[in-house]
């Protein structure tokens, strides 16, 4: 079954909302995960930081807006994703929380052991949320136990399998990619030295585990059909490619932008894995809440079609304007 | 334990706590917004201090919000999956927008006036200042929309499966329920700022520190004050009452401890209520007053709870004590800020040490007030989730039970525990500091 048009575009919208926040919430949280390998110093940690200090709070935004979006458009998935995730759900909540407490209060307080306990509070929250949005998608695209109503209760028995486990590590490996790109073109002096170090070596393994994860999903998933799934694959190599040319040459934007349409190209395919239907159930083949399931009426999807995009300008409009005046280095001091 | 219960306390907790931070974010943005403008235009040292206090006092109290406000959004997927999949398609849609239009207006905007620039205010920080206001509000307007639909769903149809499906976004957002409601939230909050303002001005005049910027912050927050209490009465308050009289009687009922349909209705001032037998114990009434301010008229008759069936009844005790709290504070308010408005304009407020005192004791209790106006909205809304249309028993989601809720109230209380000692350490110790040391930190 074909989902018609509308039901099609609002899952396009879903998953541009949910692009934008990997693409954006991701670098912070990968500069927060690989914190304690670029930054040495309370000086160091504090720039490290600082880097992310005025975009975090509107990135994590993303995640919000998009969770409302999926509430408007497809009730049904929202009710069944959010109560069967119930706990580790929760758990990523908790850490979002945690997250945000320790980059608000870093700073309020002269103090060392102050600092300590909030530095190693954010990379652990901000890795391990990693981790759990990672364990989040490789369920999505395996398919959960739906029962006849759509619900299921997604257990950690059945949660935590090697194929989940393994889109987790690598989405690790690929958002600390993009978190040192960014602080090599974010932060001035030691700490963007060791993030391109670090962006050497990490480059292989992204590369190493790119291979393995699109190979498990193939088995996963079995081959799947339209010609989608095998074109992305050759953007995803061109941009690991891409990446790579532009960290040799010293490029910080172009590094950054590649690993932004790795990411993107990423994404499209999991994307692409999942259409018809919003979340699969497991095992393969036995249907799920596909999108024309759960589609919308005519005016709610015109009313956050409008929304989304109205939104999305301004936001993009005012915040790049921000952006502008609020681009250039942070120093370490 | 029922797990609807369960359910019940988790939200009310979270929301209840988180909805600490959005009173003193949309109480003191326009204060922000005053002092960083005016701190822009002018060269004067104390105002751009006043502006960089104010700021941080925001800044501190805005993060607690956006953190302890991100398990909200969520929180009806993985609790209230069964009312997430009926009204997801119409209330959604002001969540949505909440997210798209308010939340990044805010925290982008409030990423420039934190990381804009230091010392004096720029220009540019002004705008910032002026567009997190507006954001903070925006914010608190489609969530009372959403509020709103669930006590008066308008502009849905039935779709398939009994779910409901949007049919006018005009009609949720901008129905009379909803406008005067936020008026009224509104109003609460800037009460709340303005004599979060006075009361720290009072400190700080009372401790004789600070006194050019305490005597100016007890000036702006005894006038604001005395608005804002009148207008929390009449018209928002008035107005309020009179919507819950026509469309949700039998709350109006549990809010002033009606058991009998009475005819020239009294207003009870004091008094408990007994549901068991069904009268209200040691009242104190004034004859009529309830008639005339439901129905403008002494003899009107008033529904009471006897009327309508036990299983549409809200849980009165709370209803009522929560209705009785808000307009006893109210009034309250309304009475200290019109003392202090006349010491101000007589001229004796800065050496009247006991209106001072008031001004600062008062402090706390406009956050009272506020939440036990939002707990008559909610637990007066009982049995229903969706007024009239769901039940909240029927709301829950069945593949989670009050096991699981249980633990993760214990998560929350931990977390919230640990958040609210922080957040009160860091205003205290900006407080303590003082407004000339905030300029004089950030210039170093």
């Amino acid at each position: 079954m074909r989902p018609d048009v509308q039901a099609t575009v609002a899952f396009v919208v879903i998953a541009f909302m949910l692009t934008a926040y990997v693409l954006l919430d991701g670098y912070d949280l990968g500069v927060a995960a690989i914190s304690p390998l670029i930054a040495r110093s309370d000086a160091e940690r504090a720039a490290t930081m600082a880097s992310i200090g005025p975009f975090w709070n509107g990135n994590e935004v993303w995640l919000i807006a998009a969770g409302g979006a999926l509430f408007a458009l497809f009730p049904a998935a929202y009710a069944a994703a959010f109560s069967g995730f119930y706990l580790p759900f929760m758990v990523v909540l908790w850490l979002l929380m945690f997250r945000g407490i320790a980059m608000e209060l870093r700073g309020h307080l002269d103090s060392d052991l102050w600092h300590q306990f909030w530095d190693t509070a954010f990379w652990l929250s901000s890795a391990l949320l990693i981790v759990l949005f990672g364990v989040a998608l490789g369920n999505l695209v395996r398919g959960v136990p739906l029962d006849l109503f759509g619900y299921f209760q997604g257990t950690f028995g059945f949660l935590l399998n090697p194929y989940a486990l393994l889109i987790a590590v690598f989405g690790l490996a690929a958002l600390a990619q993009h978190g040192a790109a960014f602080a090599v073109m974010r932060i001035d002096g030691a700490p963007a030295l060791r993030a391109a170090r670090l962006m050497r070596g990490l480059w292989w393994v992204v590369l190493a585990l790119y291979l393995g994860a699109s190979a498990a999903t193939f088995a996963t998933r079995g081959a799947p059909a339209g010609v989608w799934p095998y074109v992305v694959p050759i953007a995803s190599l061109a941009a690991l490619i891409g990446l790579r040319a532009a960290l040799a040459r010293g490029l910080g934007f172009a590094t950054f932008a590649a690993s932004a349409a790795f990411l993107i190209s990423l994404l499209a395919e999991a994307a692409g894995t999942l259409y018809p239907y919003l979340l699969p159930s497991f095992p393969a083949g036995h249907g799920g809440i596909s999108i024309q399931d759960a589609a919308p009426s005519p005016l709610g999807l015109t009313v956050a079609l409008t929304v989304t995009i109205a939104g999305s300008i301004a936001v993009l409009v005012y915040g790049s304007a921000v952006w502008r005046r609020m681009a250039g280095k942070v120093r370490v001091e | 334990m029922e797990t609807v219960l369960a359910d019940r306390i988790q939200f009310a907790f979270t929301i209840m706590f988180h909805y600490l931070f959005p009173i003193g974010t949309m109480g003191l943005a326009p204060f922000v917004a005053l002092y960083t403008w005016k701190a822009a235009r002018t060269h004067d040292p104390d105002t751009a201090n006043a502006a960089r206090f104010w700021t941080k006092i925001f800044s501190i109290n805005f993060a607690a919000g956006v953190v302890t406000g991100i398990p909200m959004e969520f929180q009806f997927g993985t609790n209230w999956a069964g009312f997430s999949r009926i009204g997801g398609a119409v209330i959604g849609q002001p969540l949505a927008m909440e997210g798209i239009f308010a939340f990044f207006l805010e925290s982008i905007f409030l990423g420039v006036l934190l990381y804009g620039g230091r010392g004096r205010p720029t220009r540019f920080q002004a705008w910032a200042a002026v567009l997190v206001c507006l954001g903070s509000w925006l914010s608190g307007f489609f969530i009372v929309a959403t509020d709103a639909w669930m006590q008066h769903p308008v502009g849905y149809a039935f779709g398939t499966g009994g779910k409901l499906q949007l049919q006018s976004i005009a009609a949720v957002l901008f129905s009379r329920w909803a406008l005067w409601q936020f008026a009224h939230v509104l109003t609460g909050a800037l009460l709340a700022g303005a004599f979060i303002v006075a009361g720290i001005g009072a400190y700080y005049l009372l401790a004789g520190r600070e006194t050019a910027l305490g005597k100016r912050f007890v000036r702006s927050g005894t006038i604001a004050g005395f608005i804002f209490a009148a207008i929390a009465a009449f018209p928002t308050g008035d107005v309020n009452a009179a919507d819950v009289t026509e469309y949700q009687p039998v709350k109006l009922a549990a809010m002033e401890g009606l058991f009998e349909t009475t005819g020239g209705a009294p207003l009870a001032i004091i008094g408990m209520p007994d549901t068991a037998n069904g009268k209200l114990l040691d009242p104190i009434y004034v004859p009529g007053l309830l008639s005339y301010l439901a129905y403008g008229n002494v003899r009107a008759n008033v529904k009471g709870l006897s009327a309508y069936a036990r299983e549409y009844w809200p849980p009165v005790e709370v209803t009522y004590y929560a209705y009785h709290v808000m307009v006893g504070l109210g009034t309250i308010f309304g009475a200290i800020a019109g003392i202090a408005l006349l010491a101000l304009l007589l001229g004796r407020i800065f050496t009247a040490r006991w209106i001072l005192w008031l001004v600062m004791l008062i402090m706390p209790f406009p956050y009272v007030a506020n939440e036990a106006g939002w707990t008559v909205t909610e637990v007066g809304r009982q049995p229903w989730i969706i007024y009239g249309i769901m039940r909240t028993a029927q709301g829950t989601s069945p593949t989670v039970n009050s096991g699981e809720t249980l633990f993760t109230i214990v998560g929350f209380v931990g977390l919230y525990f640990l958040l609210g000692v922080l957040f009160l350490t860091l205003v205290l110790r900006e407080i303590g500091n003082g407004p000339s040391h905030a300029a004089a930190a950030d210039a170093a």
